[in-house]
């Protein structure tokens, strides 16, 4: 069988929701499909149960129902209009803003005051070490033509085999 | 001569105290059943029905006559239903060995698993009881639609209605709900 279950169609079909032309078509797979129809005696039993058992439930003594119901209407309409908001009422947002204002003043307070946090003239120790690394840093730049023909960092080859190297005699390079 | 639903609203909405008795007269029995099939135990109903008059007498005004009185009025009663139940569900997480619904004849509003314990089985042993330790299993929403369609006997249509989904999304509830309860009473037979 090649047609689709009409799974959704079950419970509608046994409540007789359906169109004329799907009920049709409905109780034509039906007819045909175990599964189907087995699914559709269960739903049914099911519904059925369900019903039977909803209608044993006990009902309460609806006087005392009512005037439970009645009492909470009256309350909730004697209730002053200021509280009505639930726990967002007027009162309690001004607490609420004031208080978090009060911390945010604290915690700025704390973090101004703090040792760690606060804003001064630095150690000497430490100008003294940004000097040092300024000056060398401005003495690179003077001899940056130098520094430019550094192409020795480029090849690692010879990085890595400096080691074979013989000590050449650097007179003899200085003379020529 | 005897006034619609409908007529009746209008009347609580203009403050008619006969009138709202009333509409009590014709939905306090079904109100509470479809609350205390939803909500599985009889106190949460008695509450959580007079809520939903509390907001019918409040908010009459709001109905607008577009839809029955009915949809409208169990519309109010299953999301009361649903907030209820989603609430509980939050609170028997931080507390999970609550005792109020520990005996069998008001199954746990939101059991650890929704299959029933072999003993629970045992004991309660006949097919209504079963299904309704299956029913626990199901999500407010598939719950309350199968419960419209087989206590309430309403359309797919209307239990849309008052589920506000399409047609055919209250046609899937219903089924995985049905399904589910199938699935759950073959496994324990």
């Amino acid at each position: 069988m090649t047609e689709r279950h009409p799974e959704t169609e079950i419970a509608p079909y046994l409540r007789g929701d359906l169109s004329a032309g799907e009920r049709d078509r409905v109780a034509a797979h039906l007819a045909g499909c175990a599964r189907c129809r087995d699914d559709a005696d269960t739903f049914a039993a099911a519904l059925e149960t369900l019903a039977s058992d909803i209608a044993q439930i006990a009902e309460p003594d609806w006087s005392a129902y009512r005037a439970e119901l009645h009492r909470k209407i009256a309350a909730r309409r004697d209730r002053p209009q200021t509280s009505r908001g639930g726990w967002w009422s007027p009162r309690i947002a001004w607490a609420s803003m004031a208080t978090a204002g009060a911390a945010v003043a604290a915690i700025v307070l704390i973090l101004t005051l703090s040792p760690r946090t606060r804003i001064g003239a630095p150690p000497v120790e430490q100008l003294a070490m940004a000097d040092a690394i300024g000056g060398a840093d401005i003495g690179l730049l003077r001899d940056y033509p130098v520094v430019e023909h550094l192409d020795l960092l480029e090849n690692y080859d010879v990085i890595e085999h400096l080691d074979e190297f013989t000590p050449t005699d650097t007179t003899n390079e200085k003379r020529s | 001569m005897v006034q619609s639903d409908e007529e009746l609203c209008r009347l609580v909405a203009e403050h008619d105290a006969a009138a709202f008795e009333a509409l009590l007269d014709r939905h306090q029995a079904r109100a509470f059943r479809l609350a205390c099939s939803i909500l599985g135990n009889e106190s949460d109903a008695h509450d959580v029905s007079q809520d939903a008059f509390i907001r019918l007498y409040e908010s009459a005004g709001k109905f607008d006559g577009r839809s029955k009185f009915s949809t409208w009025f169990y519309r109010i009663v299953v999301n009361l239903c649903i907030d209820h139940k989603r609430r509980n569900k939050w609170w028997r997480k931080m507390v999970p060995f609550s005792t109020q619904d520990d005996d069998l004849d008001s199954p746990p509003i939101d059991p650890p698993s929704p299959d029933p314990g072999p003993e629970a089985i045992a004991i309660s042993g006949d097919a209504a009881r079963r299904l309704r330790v299956a029913l626990e299993g199901l999500s407010p929403t598939q719950k309350a639609a199968v419960l419209l369609q087989s206590e309430e006997g309403l359309s797919s249509r209307e239990i849309a209605a008052i589920l506000k989904c399409s047609e055919s999304t209250a046609r899937v509830h219903i089924h995985r709900a049905l399904a589910h309860l199938k699935k759950t009473m073959r496994k324990n037979d």
